[in-house]
């Protein structure tokens, strides 16, 4: 047992595995949450929406024609209970792979209610986004999918940025100020090439995919929020 | 039931560097007992506090685990232990005799996903999965004869083997399919599907993936896949996530797959049982819990409610909602009724809700309503503000916002309802039906706020259309419910 696949290359090699798309079907009642989390989502290729409600009725009635892989629905609605909703759309459709957001972290009692009830993982609100599209890739094939939910995540990141290497840090610091890679490669009086190779080694140790996620923990690493 | 501290795990190690690297990987998430020997491992079980959620194994040469006493142990006296083998390359062959045997749940090759065991494990320990039944050997019951589905994108010798099954047998039909899409039909039109055996390798979706289908749309099904490409990744992903029953190589031999089938179907018939007994245990639970519930709710509703009007409302409230049929009872219902505050909590907040509704009506001597416009005045105020503002309610006004709520709850409009006038008063009868998909006498996984506040307009509904000297009829459907009041008015 020497090595262990970092997350994302795990997840990379799930989303190989599997050629299907993922048909992704979002209830959630806030515009404004959904929009942030579906601009992340959908960055990940393989995902398809097929369809988004605000309530549980407007998702039974509509789920039928979307033909989703995946439903992701709030466990609090205005209409109905999310739950509710999501036993009903089971009962229509079983091979649904069901993802429940939930307000606060649920106890084990209930995780096993959720998971015997079929609903295939819980994230809560409390979460990172990350987790959140992890699990999404988790349970698309029908798996269920439970993470160290009750655990504070552990500062990975953190840890990891500590680790960089000076020149590195400093790279990380000028993309996070959103300085194109060929000012960097002028600043720092190295060829453009060399700031990518920079780029990609930061990325890999700090597990991050895109620039807004550098972005944002550097924002927050900054300005002390990150602890 | 580990629900209460972190899930144990029983770790079977050859290499001292292996314990080391997985305790660092998962300390964090379980209480990890380590042990170099079977015997060591064999010697603990027996005295063990809490048994283990999983025995995970990291062996040096995978193959010697084909006689692991530990492993044969946990199989025949410990079957809810979730049965875990981590090696640096698992062999087909190999993989394929541990299910033969039932000596492991899942396998995994090096390096592992710590995320996708941390999952299997909690799973196992918050879920009864493990949970097995004796297998029921009993013959196969009257009725039409079970099918064996076998799916393969080569049809020759797919007829061949049939024809050779059906000579050898008389238990079972064998009805072939020549790709995945094809066998749902099948699965569609003959419900006596017992086994299905699907190739790996065809055109459209894939045999792994018909089966994870399968194991979600009928769990009851026994899945084999069939390949003639050595393919473990695939294989341990059916093992692990589709969860087969057997690996079966080609080319085929029909003495063996004979015997194979009959396997088969004694599992489907275990399936079947544990299925049968778990679906009319839970429904005759849950019908005592029922009773009990409506007996509560009558003696923490009756005065207060009844009172108000003088007649037994909340009998008529609660036998309405009787009459509107969801979906079954099924295990994790009773176990939110029994292992969570769920009961308590429903009779306490439904009486609450219900009682501060009631103390904001004033009571008055109110006999029918003015008009029709008076009618349309008010519901058009009530949908308007759906929270109810007003600190006092009059009969009116109460009865509309009770109406606006069952509507959001249903999704409909204002044009749902329809009026008529009668010649005594008004009709007010809803066009389609109102969705309630759950109700205070159904079974219940989780209180929530809209359910409560559904439940409490219907009772409202009763209250304010006695108060208005008018009726409620209260017909109910598959979950879904039909409205029709009668109120006395003037004319317009």
């Amino acid at each position: 047992m020497s090595s262990i696949e970092s997350p994302s290359a795990g997840q990379g090699r799930l989303m190989a595995s599997g050629q299907r798309r993922l048909r992704l079907y979002v209830t959630m009642g806030q515009r404004l949450l959904r929009d942030s989390l579906l601009f992340q989502i959908l960055l990940h290729d393989e995902v398809e929406l097929v369809g988004e409600s605000e309530t549980g009725v407007a998702t039974l009635n509509r789920l039928k024609r979307a033909t989703p892989s995946v439903l992701l629905i709030e466990e609090n609605l205005q209409d109905n209970d999310g739950l509710t909703i999501a036993e009903h759309a089971l009962a229509v459709n079983p091979s649904l792979s069901v993802l429940l957001i939930s307000d606060t972290p649920v106890s084990s009692g209930r995780m096993a209610i959720y998971l015997e009830a079929g609903i295939k993982a819980v994230v809560s609100k409390d979460q990172p986004v990350q987790e959140l599209i992890k699990t999404l890739f988790y349970i698309r094939n029908g798996q269920v999918y439970v993470g160290n939910w009750q655990q504070e995540p552990a500062p990975a990141a953190m840890l990891a940025y500590q680790a960089l290497s000076g020149r590195e840090r400093e790279v990380a610091q000028l993309m996070a100020s959103r300085l194109p890679v060929r000012d960097i490669a002028g600043r720092l009086g190295v060829s453009c090439k060399t700031v990518h190779s920079y780029k990609d080694r930061i990325f890999v140790k700090l597990g991050f995919e895109r620039l807004p996620e550098l972005i944002l923990f550097m924002q927050r690493h900054q300005h002390g929020a990150a602890e | 039931m580990a629900t209460s501290g972190a899930a144990e795990i029983l770790l079977r190690y050859d290499d001292d560097q292996d314990r080391q690297h997985f305790e660092t990987l998962f300390a964090s998430d379980f209480v990890i007992h380590a042990f170099a020997t079977d015997q060591g491992a064999l010697d603990y079980l027996p005295s063990a506090a809490t048994i283990p959620t999983a025995i995970v194994l990291l062996p040096n040469r995978a193959d010697d685990y084909l006689e692991s006493s530990l492993l044969a142990r946990a199989r025949d006296h410990h079957p809810r232990i979730l049965k875990i083998l981590i090696g640096d390359a698992i062999a087909l062959n190999l993989l394929v005799k541990l299910l033969d045997h039932q000596l492991v749940d899942r396998c995994f090759e090096q390096p592992v996903n710590p995320d996708v065991i941390r999952s299997h494990v909690l799973t196992a320990a918050l879920t009864r999965e493990g949970q097995t039944f004796s297998p029921d050997t009993s013959e196969a019951h009257e009725g039409p004869k079970p099918a064996i589905l076998i799916v393969d994108d080569e049809p020759t010798a797919t007829r061949y083997l049939s024809r050779q099954l059906e000579r050898m047998q008389d238990e079972f039909r064998v009805l072939s399919a020549i790709s995945a899409e094809e066998a749902q039909l099948v699965l569609q039109k003959d419900s006596d599907v017992a086994v299905v055996m699907t190739d790996q390798r065809m055109p459209g979706m894939h045999g792994k993936e018909l089966l994870d289908e399968l194991r979600q749309s009928h769990p009851t099904i026994v899945r084999i896949l069939t390949s003639a490409w050595g393919e473990v990744d695939v294989a341990m992903d059916a093992v692990n996530e589709g969860r087969i029953f057997r690996y079966q190589k080609k080319p085929w031999n029909a003495a063996e797959l004979l015997s194979l089938f009959r396997k088969a179907l004694v599992q489907h018939r275990t399936l079947v049982s544990a299925r049968d007994r778990s679906r009319s245990i839970a429904e005759q639970q849950f019908a005592e819990l029922r009773q009990q519930r409506r007996a509560r709710l009558l003696e923490h509703l009756n005065e207060r409610v009844d009172g108000f009007t003088g007649e037994p409302i909340t009998a008529d409230f609660l036998d309405a909602l009787a009459t509107v049929r969801t979906l079954p009872a099924q295990p994790p219902h009773l176990r939110a009724s029994r292992e969570t505050a769920l009961e308590h909590d429903l009779v306490r907040d439904f009486a609450g809700m219900a009682g501060r509704q009631l103390s904001t009506l004033q009571p008055g001597h109110v006999h029918g309503i003015q008009n029709r416009q008076a009618f349309d005045q008010a519901l058009a105020n009530a949908l308007e503000n759906p929270a109810g503002t007003s600190e006092t309610q009059t009969p009116l006004m109460a009865l509309c916002q009770a109406l606006a709520t069952l509507m959001k709850a249903s999704g409909l409009e204002r044009s749902a309802l329809e009026l008529t006038r009668t010649e005594s008063g008004l009709m007010v009868a809803s066009a389609s039906p109102l969705h309630m998909y759950s109700h205070l006498l159904a079974p219940i996984t989780r209180l929530s706020r809209p359910l409560l506040e559904q439940q409490s307009a219907l009772l409202m509904l009763f209250v304010s259309t006695r108060l208005l000297a008018g009726d409620i009829d209260v017909t109910g459907g598959d979950q879904c419910l039909r409205l029709s009041l009668h109120l006395p008015a003037r004319a317009d």
